[in-house]
């Protein structure tokens, strides 16, 4: 799926388009006049009953869009952090990139670091020091 | 931070990563993709990937990194503000086969036939507790994501929709209050579990005799279905690829492994009562983990005279990640038996438990979720793991951090004397008397 019909889940639902489908395809169906007033008949004629069902889905928090930080002009003289969060491979995955830039771009510093705790949590002394001594970060998730 | 950032995910994650964080509030994060897996991949391996293409873009890997952080934002990536996130309408009005076709074609369904919440049926539901319909339960989300939060009446529509009676909704309410979701996104596909204790297993007939895990009894079935409806509708869960990434899945998620303990049978206190709880309380008790495992298969299960169950048990724990808890499912006969040979307590059974399972600290190192959660907590300073990983290889350590990993039901119809051990860690316990 590419990105924007994943975006398009923020402000139209699939569950929301699919119902509008529903609803539109069921509004196309011309209705049948009923030959009769016994209701068997009357079934028969009009199709099934039509029932109306709850919708079992929660409520979604709203989104607070956050603005991204300014890019910089260039790396070249720059900090830039490659950090792990620990999941396999993305050591490795991180060193080669540190390798990449040594050959590539040797005007950039970079600093390798393990982020401390389980990978979900934040690791604030690690993000304190990112923004004293760093310009920029790679931020690794591997498996 | 403030500072630019390029975060770098497998194409595995694709959707996740961009959808996360779009719900965070970053629908445009310049997220850089790389080939999958990076893990088992030698150094060589994995600078091709790096000098190859990003496979989501088609363009060079490293130099979608360096533009991460170096083109400048686009006014889309400046924006502030609120965006709103539809589910629909809050009814659905067509033909009886169209609505069940079309629950299942929206993922509210766990792909079985469901009851189809009519508005009759959800104010039948709703009659099963003295709770508005209108009031907030909780809030449940299927891993880090925002949570989503849900009424009683949200809640009573996937009660209905598994099959259960407006006298079990109590249960659900409770469940549902926690905010634990019975599927979670981790790509272990975990496993979860509820312990029901109290009156309210007679008074709903939930089984706890013979084949009490097994679909043997409406409720036991429904309410353990209905966990995961609700953690899919309510809590968002079970979107594969989304909110689900368990890579093989747990046939356990259809309907979890729900254990009405055997209080009557059982020669010790029920869990609720260690819980702190009364006897006559009424208290689900919800768990987290791998699996079940039976305990036939641990060393010294021969069925003689000699048959110590204990070794068994601590035999099976011996191969269970100490990431997670130790559970122990017993039929009555174990638990009976077990206390013949001293432990006349379940804390008894758990001190002996907790101090004889044990690793040597090389075995402890090379265990995939040591590497992956205990050794960033020891590089945090946690105990014990920065303790552990600071002794030598030879040393012996427990095999899980703490005996209160350790937990005992007791369940089963004593037609044998076999336990079940499962790789599970206790969460919480909640009232169901709250919610009547």
């Amino acid at each position: 799926m590419n990105r924007r019909k994943l975006l398009s889940l923020l402000g139209m639902s699939p569950v929301v388009m699919a119902a509008e489908s529903a609803l539109a395809a069921q509004s196309e169906k011309k209705p049948v006049a009923p030959v009769t007033t016994h209701p068997a008949l009357a079934r028969l004629a009009t199709g099934p009953a039509k029932i109306t069902t709850v919708n079992p889905k929660g409520t979604p928090p709203a989104i607070q869009l956050i603005p991204m930080a300014p890019r910089l002009d260039s790396l070249d003289g720059k900090t830039v952090y490659l950090v792990d969060t620990g999941f396999h491979g993305s050591d490795m995955l991180l060193q080669q990139i540190q390798e990449w830039f040594k050959a590539n771009m040797p005007g950039v510093t970079t600093v390798f670091k393990r982020k401390a705790g389980p990978y979900a949590q934040d690791d604030p002394a690690l993000w304190k020091e990112i923004k004293e001594k760093g310009n920029a970060v790679i931020m690794a998730v591997g498996h | 931070m403030g500072i630019p950032s390029a975060p770098i995910v497998t194409k595995a994650f694709k959707d996740l990563a961009i959808l996360n964080a779009a719900k965070r509030g970053m629908p445009h994060e310049r997220i850089c993709f790389t080939q999958h897996p990076v893990w088992g991949k030698t150094p060589d391996e994995l600078h091709a990937y790096i000098e190859g293409q990003d496979p989501v873009s088609n363009k060079p890997f490293m130099k979608e990194v360096v533009d991460a952080l170096t083109v400048p934002l686009s006014d889309d990536e400046k924006k502030s503000g609120m965006v709103t996130v539809s589910v629909g309408p809050p009814t659905f009005t067509d033909t009886a086969e169209n609505l069940q076709d079309f629950y299942l074609n929206n993922g509210y369904t766990d792909f079985l036939p469901v009851i189809l919440p009519t508005e009759e049926k959800v104010d039948a539901m709703l009659k099963g507790t003295t709770h508005h319909p209108d009031e907030v339960v909780g809030k449940m989300a299927a891993g880090a994501y925002p949570p989503w939060s849900y009424t009683v009446r949200q809640v009573a529509a996937s009660a209905v929709m598994a099959g259960c009676r407006p006298e079990y909704f109590p249960i659900l309410l409770a469940i549902a209050s926690t905010g634990i979701a019975s599927l979670f996104s981790s790509t272990n596909s975990f496993a979860f579990s509820m312990i029901v204790n109290g009156p309210i297993r007679d008074k709903l007939e939930f089984n706890y005799g013979i084949g009490s895990l097994g679909p043997f009894a409406q409720a036991n079935a429904t309410i353990g279905r209905a966990w995961t409806l609700m953690s899919k509708n309510l809590g968002n869960g079970g979107i594969p690829g989304d909110t689900y990434l368990g890579s093989v899945g747990n046939n356990l998620n259809y309907n979890n492994v729900v254990i009405a303990e055997n209080e009557e049978a059982s020669p010790w206190d029920p869990f609720h009562v260690q819980r702190g709880f009364k006897k006559e309380d009424n208290v689900v008790s919800l768990f987290r983990g791998l699996g079940v495992v039976p305990g036939q298969v641990a060393r010294g299960s021969s069925a003689n005279e000699n048959v110590q169950f204990d070794y068994q048990l601590s035999d099976l724990f011996s191969t269970f990640t100490g990431f997670f808890g130790a559970l122990v499912i017993a039929d009555p006969l174990v638990a009976v038996r077990l206390k013949e040979q001293g432990y006349e307590t379940k804390e008894k059974l758990i001190d002996w438990l907790y101090k004889n399972t044990t690793q040597t600290v090389k075995d402890y190192k090379s265990r995939n979720y040591a590497y992956l959660f205990d050794y960033p907590r020891a590089l945090r300073g946690d105990e014990p793991w920065a303790s552990w990983y600071k002794m030598p290889d030879d040393a012996v350590i427990p095999h899980f951090p703490h005996a209160s990993d350790f937990n005992i039901v007791v369940t089963g119809g004593q037609t044998n004397a076999y336990p079940q051990a499962a790789n599970m860690s206790y969460g919480v316990s909640a009232s169901i008397d709250k919610w009547m």
